[in-house]
């Protein structure tokens, strides 16, 4: 690891959130393109991203949702 | 309803174990009913309650592991703590219905790289990816700086790739 994988590290995060401007994305993106280390990292981070995303979005169970509107509906009553 | 609910599913998500997320919600939402009427701004109720129900993560967990019940804020624990906070299994029979049903809905490799994370890495995880949290907002409910709260972030999410891949 060198000091541009370093410095690509440092930013990954910011620049996987759009955060970054276009000359700092640009060193980011070329660095890539010469470190299949790095363009490694930025694959997986894409990819846990991604998968984090689809569990946040996807609904919980009925039966789960039911549970737990059940607790608050008692929750409410004893008040 | 709305705001319970996705408490009870951040509590979910952070303990992995729908006994603990139903303890918690119920004491975040005692905890709601007393001080609402303290909270003016109807914006910061949702920060506010997912403070109260990460605190709550944090002392069930505590109690879980058999550590001391006694609450530390986020901002005084060092990273050692947060790597040394033991994974505790539950063994419920009583609950391994529910317990399969959000197996079976949530991919296992994410669940298993989330519960492998340091707690407070978790939660921020979850806040930020999993119930969209800004990370301003996140550094409301944790008490971290906004700086602080992308550092984490960054380390959260390699650490989760680590994981991920390794399964």
């Amino acid at each position: 690891m060198n000091d541009h994988c370093r410095m690509t590290l440092a930013r990954i995060s910011s620049y996987l959130d759009g955060e970054l401007d276009t000359p700092a994305c640009e060193t980011i993106e070329q660095h890539c393109r010469d470190c299949s280390s790095c363009r490694e990292v930025v694959r997986g981070l894409r990819e846990s991203i991604g998968l984090c995303h689809q569990v946040g979005t996807s609904p919980l169970p009925e039966p789960i949702l039911a549970r737990a509107r059940a607790s608050i509906r008692q929750l409410l009553d004893e008040k | 309803m709305r705001s319970q609910v996705a408490a009870y599913r951040f509590s979910l998500l952070v303990c992995g174990h729908p006994e603990d997320a139903e303890d918690v919600m119920q004491d975040a939402l005692l905890k709601t009913y007393r001080y609402v009427r303290d909270i003016a701004n109807p914006e910061a109720f949702r920060t506010w309650l997912y403070r109260t129900v990460q605190t709550a993560c944090l002392m069930k967990r505590r109690r879980r592991a058999g550590e001391p019940s006694r609450f530390m804020p986020l901002e005084q624990r060092t990273e050692m703590d947060e790597a040394t906070v033991r994974t505790v299994e539950l063994a419920d029979p009583a609950r391994a219905a529910d317990q399969k049903l959000i197996d079976d809905s949530t991919d296992r490799r994410v669940q298993r790289a989330l519960q492998a994370l340091p707690p407070a890495y978790r939660m921020i995880v979850v806040m930020r990816e999993m119930e969209g949290l800004s990370t301003r907002e996140v550094a409301e409910v944790t008490g971290y700086s906004e700086a602080n709260v992308k550092t984490r972030l960054r380390r959260a999410r390699l650490m989760l790739r680590r994981h991920l891949e390794a399964s």
